[in-house]
């Protein structure tokens, strides 16, 4: 633990228990989705499947990263991630991404964006939290919405709710996030 | 206030309180004046919702600074309604 981390949060006003709660269900948000989207990605087949399979691998990938980056910060805050899966699964922050009962494109692309929302306002919620009080977290959690807002976007246009303004990724992932990964 | 709410169940804030989720209990919570019950939803296991609010209370209050609107709580079944506890 990061003792004069923690300590400088604590003074600052934040509830790092609380904190620490929210940051470790983000987490489990984030690793389940990874796994979610597994079964989601290698499901969009077809003409306009195979259109939608590479932004949910990128979306995927990124999310793995959220969780690999999130890990450090509820260790320096003195949290940890539960000892069993099954557990961690169960307090995620988002519902299961689950496959739907007729997975077409259309059925797949809402359950993408759904849980892409729910991401958006659960880093909203730790910003939040964290602004002006405790900026490492705060930084963190700011380059995981940046993401997160792109991927809703990105799911969204293709739903028919107006342009996502901006280009997919070109050739790297993780832009925002990718300097806490190094 | 509607008038089916005659047929509903009247709940003091401190008998919703007994709804809290725990010990298997049903997952209850008010809003604006009426009693949701939340039990069916991944987001209110045990009670609990994201870390920072609990089953049981009035939460009127608490959602004008959630992520979300009120279509999240109004998605749920509605059982009763908020009425005072009775003055000592």
């Amino acid at each position: 633990m990061a003792k004069v981390a923690r300590e400088m949060v604590e003074r600052s006003g934040v509830d790092v228990e609380k904190l620490l709660e929210l940051l470790t269900k983000n987490a489990a948000a984030e690793l389940t989705t990874y796994y979610y989207y597994t079964i989601l990605r290698t499901n969009l087949i077809g003409m306009e499947g195979e259109t939608l399979k590479e932004i949910a691998e990128v979306a995927r990938i990124e999310d793995r990263n959220h969780f690999e980056a999130l890990v450090p910060r509820i260790y320096e805050l003195g949290g940890k991630l539960p000892y069993n899966m099954n557990d961690f699964h169960d307090i995620s922050a988002c519902p299961p991404a689950s496959l739907p009962e007729n997975p077409t494109a259309e059925e797949i692309l809402k359950v993408l964006v759904d849980a892409e929302r729910c991401a958006v306002r659960g880093y909203t919620q730790i910003c939040n939290m964290t602004f002006g009080k405790d900026h490492r977290t705060y930084d963190l959690a700011l380059a995981i919405l940046n993401e997160e807002i792109e991927h809703e976007s990105w799911f969204s246009e293709f739903l028919g709710e107006g342009p996502s303004g901006h280009f997919m990724r070109r050739g790297e992932s993780s832009p925002f996030v990718s300097k806490f990964l190094k | 206030m509607p008038l089916f709410i005659f047929k509903m169940k009247a709940f003091t804030k401190s008998e919703l309180k007994q709804f809290d989720g725990k010990d298997n209990k049903p997952i209850l919570i008010g809003y604006k004046g009426y009693v949701y019950d939340v039990s069916g939803s991944f987001l209110w296991k045990n009670g609990k919702h994201q870390a920072l609010h609990s089953a049981g209370l009035d939460l009127t209050e608490d959602l004008k600074s959630a992520p979300h609107g009120e279509e999240f709580i109004k998605k749920f079944p509605v059982v009763g309604y908020l009425k005072e506890d009775k003055k000592q």
